[in-house]
Order: C-alpha cells, then structure tokens, then sequence
C-alpha cells in the first residue's frame, strides 16, 4: 500500500475560485527541505492528470476545468525550482552530480508536458475555436467521457476503491463535479454521490458499462 | 500519410504522443534501451506528421474547404501534441545515456497513481493465443497494454488484432489492483478475466 502523501493537492473537493493560479504565480522561491522522491511523484502525477483535464476542459468546453489546468502548470513551476535547489543540496560527488542531471531532465520533461496543457487550454480562451476541435477530439480511441450519477445507482455513498471503478471498467476518473465543487484526480477513497458529474476517460466498451451501473440500470460492476 | 485526413492526423499525433510518454516512463522503470530508442523513432514520426498536417491544413484553407480559425485550432492542438512527444524523448534520453539512474527516478514513478508492470505470458494462461480484442484487457481490468516482446520482436502500442502468443512479455500500465489481476492472468493463476 501507498503511503499517506503529507501534502495532497489532489483528491479533495474544492469550490474553483477564479484566477487561483494568479495568487500562484511568481510566489517567493524558499527553500524548503522536501524530499526529491516526493517532488518528483508529485511532477510526474501533475503531468499525467494535467493532459487529460485540458482535453476534457475543450471537449465539454468548460472553463472551471481550464482554471484547475492553469494552476496546476504555474504549480509545476514552482515544483521545478523545489528540486532543483534540492538536487543542488543533494549533490556531493561527481557521481551524485550525474545521477541527479538525470532526475532533473525528467522534471524538466514533466514541466514541459504542462506548458503543453497550459496552451491546450489557451485555445478554450479564444472564443472563436468553435466546436471543430471537439468534434476531432471525440473520434479519438480513448475517448473522454462525462456521467452523472443517478441517485439510483449503486455507486451512490461509495468509495472509488470499494467500487473498483478503473479495474473492472478500464475507465480512469480524472474529476468529479458536485455542485459548483470539484475534485480532480479523486483517490481510491474519495466518494461518489448522487447528482455527481463524472469525468471519465476509457474505452467506448467500458464507458458503455459505467453509464449503465451509473444510471442504476446494472446492479454491480464485473 | 498522403490519403489521411487532417482529423486523422491530429489524433495520431495525439495518440502516439501520449503512448510516448508511457513507453518512455517504462525505459526507466525498467532500464530498456529498446524501449527508449523506440521513443526516438516514434517522435521522428510525430515531427512528420506534424509537417504534414501542416501541409494538409494549409492546403484546405486555400480551397475554403477550412476556416482560418479552425485551422489555427488544429495547428496548435497538433504542435502542443509534438510538445509532449519532445517531453517524452527527454525522458527517454536520459536511460539511453550510459549513467546509472538514480534510484529515486524509479521510485517517484512506481508510486504515482498509475502502475507500470511487466509480464509473461504462461503457455497456460487464458490469455496466449488470443487478441487484444477478443480480451477487452483494457475495459475488464483497466490495463493498457503499450509495448510487447515476441521473441526478439517488439510490437510498441498494439491494436485489437493484436495476438498475444505463449512467452510474449506484456508491459502495460492502470491501477495498482489491476496490475495484480493481470499478473495472476498471465501466470495462469486465475482464468476469469
């Protein structure tokens, strides 16, 4: 089992105050002892949710998604200039020194991979895009999907884990809307309740299934 | 390339780009050169489907057959696609180096939230001799098959018609509890997929 992660900026329902990423931004650079291994999981869990917010912030055309993909990109930054000052700490021989340039192109790969949803999201900005990039979007294999949640449905009160969502479906949960709040990138113990929007990413086969046990109209996921 | 549309083309540069980043993670995990330098050819591809969407799209609103905005959309869908694919081989740079990695570099990626595993398929599991499709391995356990070894052969991102034959190594990526139904798959531990 993992272990409990001291900070968490994911998995926790939030309201999605505008401009968040602002206060973020050009924050004082202070050094801070943290673990390398913890900034860089954090690096690599950001550049993986990152990519599918921001397609699923221009499918469904939804800004509130847009603003979480702002501020986890001017996060990153900030990540990127905490392992650096913790690599250069860390560094006391030659060989450390090349073992560490490693880590640090594979952070740098991680904020490059947000830069890149940072500017998927500009093309949400410009109100002229129109739906053609949706539209192509929805062809793709692993398409992104989003589900609300019938009060009728099993999955109501339940934990993503106890549920086994990802495992028996194959799709990947990257948010959940409840009322104007959100949580992205929800852990296994985060709840799904009734009336709740979910934004999913699978296959056609697997999303067919979770529609069905979200609507109430399959008993158990198998 | 030629007889492919522009929408085509986006989407397998938005494909291939993020089966990239995978493969590359994987190099590491696993210290595999092969897999690593596959990530250099596939962004090779990725930087001529990029010129030939550009081509493609241009072309299209020459004829008014594509409005100048939505062209500008595609473009910089595309070009953001060909970034991560840059990411990807700067990952993937790093194992063709000849450095011994960091252990933490393994670490921090065994224990984000999506899994890497690899495995071998037993001549008795339920798996050998069938196709990805016929399996729907992704929808039944949330694992995403993205590279395989056939004898000396590597296949990178298999399609449903892929087989999976006896002795094939499988390296895929999804949840913790999914990596171990797959394990117990291949090992011929359990048949219910």
């Amino acid at each position: 089992m993992k272990e409990k992660k001291p900070h968490r900026i994911f998995g926790i329902l939030q309201r999605s105050p505008k401009e968040k990423w602002k206060k973020e931004e050009f924050t004082e650079i202070e050094y801070e002892p943290k673990p390398v291994k913890e900034i860089l999981t954090e690096m690599k869990d950001i550049s993986e949710l990152i990519i599918d917010l921001a397609y699923s912030a221009v499918i469904f055309n939804n800004l509130d998604m847009g603003e979480e993909v702002k501020y986890l990109d001017v996060r990153m930054d900030k990540l990127n200039y905490d392992i650096r000052m913790m690599a250069m700490m860390a560094a006391r021989t030659k060989e450390d020194a090349e073992q560490l340039a490693g880590i640090l192109q594979v952070a740098e790969a991680a904020e490059t991979i947000s830069n890149a949803a940072g500017d998927i999201i500009s093309l949400l900005a410009e109100e002229k895009t129109g739906p053609i990039l949706p539209k192509i979007l929805k062809q793709a294999d692993e398409q992104i999907f989003r589900i609300k949640v019938s009060e009728k449905s099993n999955a109501c009160d339940k934990t993503i884990g106890d549920l086994k969502i990802e495992s028996e479906t194959g799709m990947r949960i990257i948010a959940i809307r409840r009322g104007d709040c959100w949580i992205y990138n929800p852990g296994a113990d985060s709840y799904i309740k009734s009336d709740d929007w979910i934004i999913v990413r699978g296959t056609e086969d697997g999303y067919k299934e979770l529609n069905k046990f979200l609507h109430g109209k399959l008993e158990v996921l198998e | 390339m030629k007889d492919k549309t522009v929408e085509e083309v986006v989407l397998e540069i938005k494909d291939k780009s993020e089966l990239m980043v995978d493969l590359a993670y994987s190099s590491i995990i696993y210290d595999n050169k092969n897999i690593a330098k596959e990530v250099y050819d596939l962004e090779d591809l990725v930087d001529d489907l990029y010129q030939a969407i550009q081509e493609k799209t241009l072309k299209l609103v020459q004829k008014k057959a594509l409005s100048v905005n939505d062209a500008l959309s595609v473009l910089r869908l595309a070009e953001c696609g060909e970034k991560i694919a840059d990411a990807a081989q700067e990952i993937a740079d790093v194992e063709l180096r000849d450095v011994e990695l960091h252990p933490i570099l393994k670490e921090s990626i065994r224990e984000s939230d999506v899994i890497f595993t690899r495995v071998k398929t037993k001549p008795e599991s339920v798996l050998s001799g069938k196709t990805l499709g016929e399996l729907k391995l992704a929808s039944e356990t949330g694992m995403m098959i993205i590279a395989m070894r056939h004898q000396n052969k590597w296949l990178y991102g298999p399609t449903k018609n892929t087989r999976i034959d006896p002795d094939d190594i499988l390296f895929a990526k999804g949840p913790e509890d999914g990596a171990k139904h797959l394990e117990e798959l291949a090992d011929g531990t359990t048949n219910e997929i």
